[in-house]
């Protein structure tokens, strides 16, 4: 393959000649083989002890989530001051963990950013399972979820609708919207691969299956001209999408006036924030699987680095972002906004406030080494950090904000119960129980779009079909 | 059975693209590729128009978002106005993050499923390269080009032309046998697969409407732990949950009627004053209780006394006129031929309340000349 590199690029200076982004020879057929062949393989024995761990944590969570709707959300910690807890902070958390399969799909896509091929797929169901995992909260956090449905501007005999006013509103349609986009542009992103998958399975049953959600996809040209814009069109809408779900998200903070909550800066910062948050889980993720999944030579350490880098620069900017909410708290002389960041860092909840700062701003700045960048115990525990100074984060923002706001005589600690624990494993049990599942019944690479960038794949350049 | 097109191999994109302008030369029919990925420059070389979808994209995303604005002002500012942070209720700044959110639902599912449906006319099963061999080997590495009958196919020449041009592997495929888009047999299944699909809803609902309410979670708040009246309680001795007046009480406004006969009774004067109130609520009360049968007027002619056996008494005969006051009194305590007893139904000074109203009614209807203010 280096060979054909050369060759190809004859003419170019060495500085300008493209790095490999996948490692060894590897062809069309052989990357079928190595991708959609894991499904016609029985799983291996370590897979279902990760499946039976996850999905006890899931099924016990959905346990707790039922005590929750059966009792009623008083099982909960939540209680004045702190309306808003563990279930507004996994929410958050977990649409900001989605934004990093966007980002990668699509904005990377916009900028031809090839080495994104590889991992895109992955990225994109994770966004789709992120989001899944987040639409939970809202829905149990309104208590009476059969009737979430009230949500929604619909005609009803009480002859009222929402308050199109309210940020809450908002978030319904982002997160909504959000989702129906992910999943669209996931599924279309896999019609060919599932072709493949048809194409090449023996078994009956899975052919049936593949055959009908494939939609008879046959790789005309006519098809992929009209399915390349489709791709490049919702790349761009979802470029958009993901810059505004989360500062639809910041919204139901920054507009109201909780000190610590009514700032300008939330959109930005929180877009930062789900970005870092998600590709530090994406870089956990995508290790366990390019081990267990031997896919080294496509998911490669440069990738790993690559997304290391995307690391480091976002722990930058929310470093920015935090000197920032401590300058604006500092320079506008209000004497609540100083007492909120003051317990940040030294009230009762102060130990959370330096937790955060250290795992999402301390740590993540060993990855300006290139060792650092390149090894996995490094990166993991740098993951592994960002993963949870991310969640502290949004503790910080609830929870220190609403314990300790204008009427001292209102303020009140703040005491987490068993279920809310429970609820909160039971999301992560959730998450990758459906990426177990994912990385068995589909293809986690995109192989159509990997086909299209190996070396040699696209006809040469010049006018000269030789 | 007819030839619907002649597919050529190729194992690499560059061998595919040297081929096509050579078969497109001898002008066979239309041409077409099949390929695991897209290839570059694929469009011109089949000089395909260029693809709709755009201008789709941006007139359904402009729809989407005026249909937002449209849709969150008429709620907001006309059918059900609400003033909310001192705003207008027409301000239309807040109304844009839900504007950009539909506008964005709008252009992706028409770049999604306009791309599928309308421009690709998928999901599609019965295209003959679906049953070809030779797709094995399109969605994984191999390269076709098809030369596809417009409207009829001279086999041989294609074959012929794609042999010149050096494809690897060659195969016909024939067009499949179709009926009438609308045959009987389409008709029949969609119609039992709609019928199918109402059958299993209609159960569903059904059962859901049945169970649900048993559940109590969606029981809103109606199964409380309270023992109703009348209910039976293991939690006293006697078995019920009433209970009975502490011996030798009396409830206030419950007095014992300690008056033996009519005659005792006459000797009673009303406790009440005249007031306006004391009168108000002596009418409240008679029309409750008295005015079905004694009538409005009190002069025996009620809604009820047509429909029922007795003649309930008129109130202004010359008699009642001078009856005394505890004898009125007894009436509604004791009741009188028919009239059965108010007792249960009114309190002490609701009754004496009723004696008040019956005598003004009876003043009313008998009033003379010095009674006109």
């Amino acid at each position: 393959m280096k060979a054909e590199t050369s060759t190809m690029n004859a003419e170019f200076p060495d500085i300008l000649r493209e790095i490999p982004l996948l490692e060894g020879s590897v062809t069309s057929g052989s990357l079928d083989d190595q991708v959609l062949g894991v499904t016609d393989r029985k799983p291996p024995r370590r897979w279902f002890v990760a499946m039976a761990f996850t999905s006890t944590l899931m099924l016990l969570g959905f346990g707790f989530i039922g005590y929750t709707i059966y009792t009623g959300i008083g099982v909960w910690g939540n209680n004045s001051p702190v309306f808003w807890a563990f279930d507004i902070i996994n929410f958050v958390f977990w649409v900001g963990i989605g934004h990093a399969g966007t980002l990668i799909s699509a904005i990377l896509f916009i900028f031809r950013m090839r080495w994104r091929n590889a991992i895109a797929r992955f990225a994109e169901a994770m966004t789709i399972f992120a989001v899944m995992c987040a639409g939970i909260f809202p829905l149990i956090h309104v208590g009476r979820p059969w009737l979430a449905f009230w949500l929604f501007p619909y005609p009803n005999q009480r002859a009222v609708w929402p308050n199109f006013r309210s940020p809450l509103l908002w978030d319904v349609f982002a997160v909504s919207t959000y989702f129906a986009v992910s999943a669209m542009f996931w599924y279309l992103g896999l019609l060919p691969d599932i072709a493949s998958m048809r194409d090449r399975t023996a078994n009956k049953w899975r052919k049936l299956i593949y055959t009908v959600i494939s939609l008879g996809w046959h790789g005309s040209a006519r098809h992929w001209q009209h399915f390349e814009k489709a791709y490049l069109l919702l790349a761009g809408l979802a470029t958009g999408l993901v810059l505004s779900v989360h500062s639809v998200v910041s919204f139901d903070f920054a507009t109201s006036v909780v000190p610590g909550w009514h700032m300008t800066i939330f959109p930005p910062y929180f877009v930062a924030g789900a970005i870092f948050a998600g590709f530090a889980m994406v870089v956990l993720v995508l290790v366990v699987v390019r081990e267990s999944m031997q896919l080294k030579n496509l998911i490669t350490l440069r990738h790993l680095e690559v997304m290391n880098k995307v690391i480091l620069g976002m722990s930058c900017l929310m470093g920015y972002s935090y000197a920032m909410e401590g300058f604006t708290a500092w320079y506008s002389q209000n004497v609540y906004l100083h007492h909120t960041f003051l317990n940040i860092i030294g009230g009762h909840y102060g130990w959370a406030g330096w937790l955060t700062i250290s795992c999402n701003i301390f740590i993540p700045q060993l990855l300006w080494f290139k060792k650092c960048r390149t090894s996995y115990f490094w990166m993991i525990l740098v993951a592994v950090a960002v993963t949870v100074g991310m969640w502290f984060e949004r503790f910080v923002i609830i929870v220190i904000s609403l314990h300790q706001d204008y009427l001292p005589s209102a303020w009140r600690l703040y005491h987490p119960t068993l279920v809310d624990f429970g609820i909160l494993l039971g999301s992560f049990g959730l998450f990758f129980t459906l990426v177990l599942l994912f990385a068995r019944v589909l293809p986690v690479i995109a192989t159509s779009e990997v086909k299209g960038s190996l070396p040699g794949s696209q006809p040469r350049p010049g006018g000269e079909h030789a | 059975m007819r030839d619907f097109a002649v597919l050529g191999l190729f194992d690499s994109a560059d061998a595919l693209m040297a081929a096509i302008p050579k078969v497109k030369e001898k002008q066979l029919g239309r041409l077409e590729t099949y390929t695991p990925y897209p290839i570059h420059g694929m469009d011109e070389a089949l000089e395909l128009r260029r693809s709709p979808l755009g201008g789709m994209v941006l007139g359904m995303g402009i729809l989407g978002a005026l249909t937002a604005l449209g849709f969150q002002y008429w709620i907001s500012a006309v059918d059900y106005p609400i003033v909310t942070g001192g705003k207008a209720p027409g301000s239309w700044e807040a109304f844009v993050p839900i504007m950009f959110e539909i506008m964005v639902a709008f252009a992706t599912f028409t770049a999604g499923l306009g791309m599928l449906l309308l421009l690709n006319k998928l999901p599609f099963f019965g295209h003959p390269i679906l049953t070809a061999k030779a797709m094995l080997g399109i969605t994984r590495d191999r390269f076709a080009l098809a030369i596809e009958a417009d409207p009829e196919l001279d086999t041989e020449a294609a074959k012929a032309a794609l042999n010149a041009v050096g494809a690897l592997d060659i195969e016909v495929l024939t067009r499949p046998e179709q009926g009438p888009f609308l045959s009987a047999d389409f008709i029949l299944r969609t119609t039992s697969g709609i019928f199918i699909a109402c059958l299993v809803a209609g159960l569903a609902m059904y059962g859901a409407v049945k169970l649900m309410p048993v559940l109590s979670p969606v029981s809103h708040m109606l199964n409380q732990p309270r023992v109703n009246a009348q209910q039976a309680s293991s939690f006293f001795a006697d078995g019920r949950a009433m209970r009975m007046p502490v011996q030798g009480t009396v409830a206030r406004g419950y007095l014992p009627f300690g008056v033996a006969s009519p005659e005792a009774a006459a000797a009673l004067v009303n406790p009440l004053p005249r007031t306006p109130e004391v009168l108000a609520m002596g009418r409240q009360a008679f029309t409750v209780r008295c005015a079905v049968c004694h009538g409005p007027a009190a002069n025996g002619v009620g809604s009820l006394g047509s429909a029922y056996g007795a003649k309930p008494a008129n109130l202004q005969a010359p008699q009642f006129l001078a009856y005394p006051d505890g004898k009125i009194l007894w009436a509604i305590v004791n009741g009188k031929n028919a009239m059965p007893s108010q007792a249960a139904d009114l309190t002490e000074e609701q009754r004496w309340a009723v004696v008040h109203y019956v005598r003004a009614l009876q003043r009313a209807q008998n009033a003379k000349d010095e009674d006109i203010p």
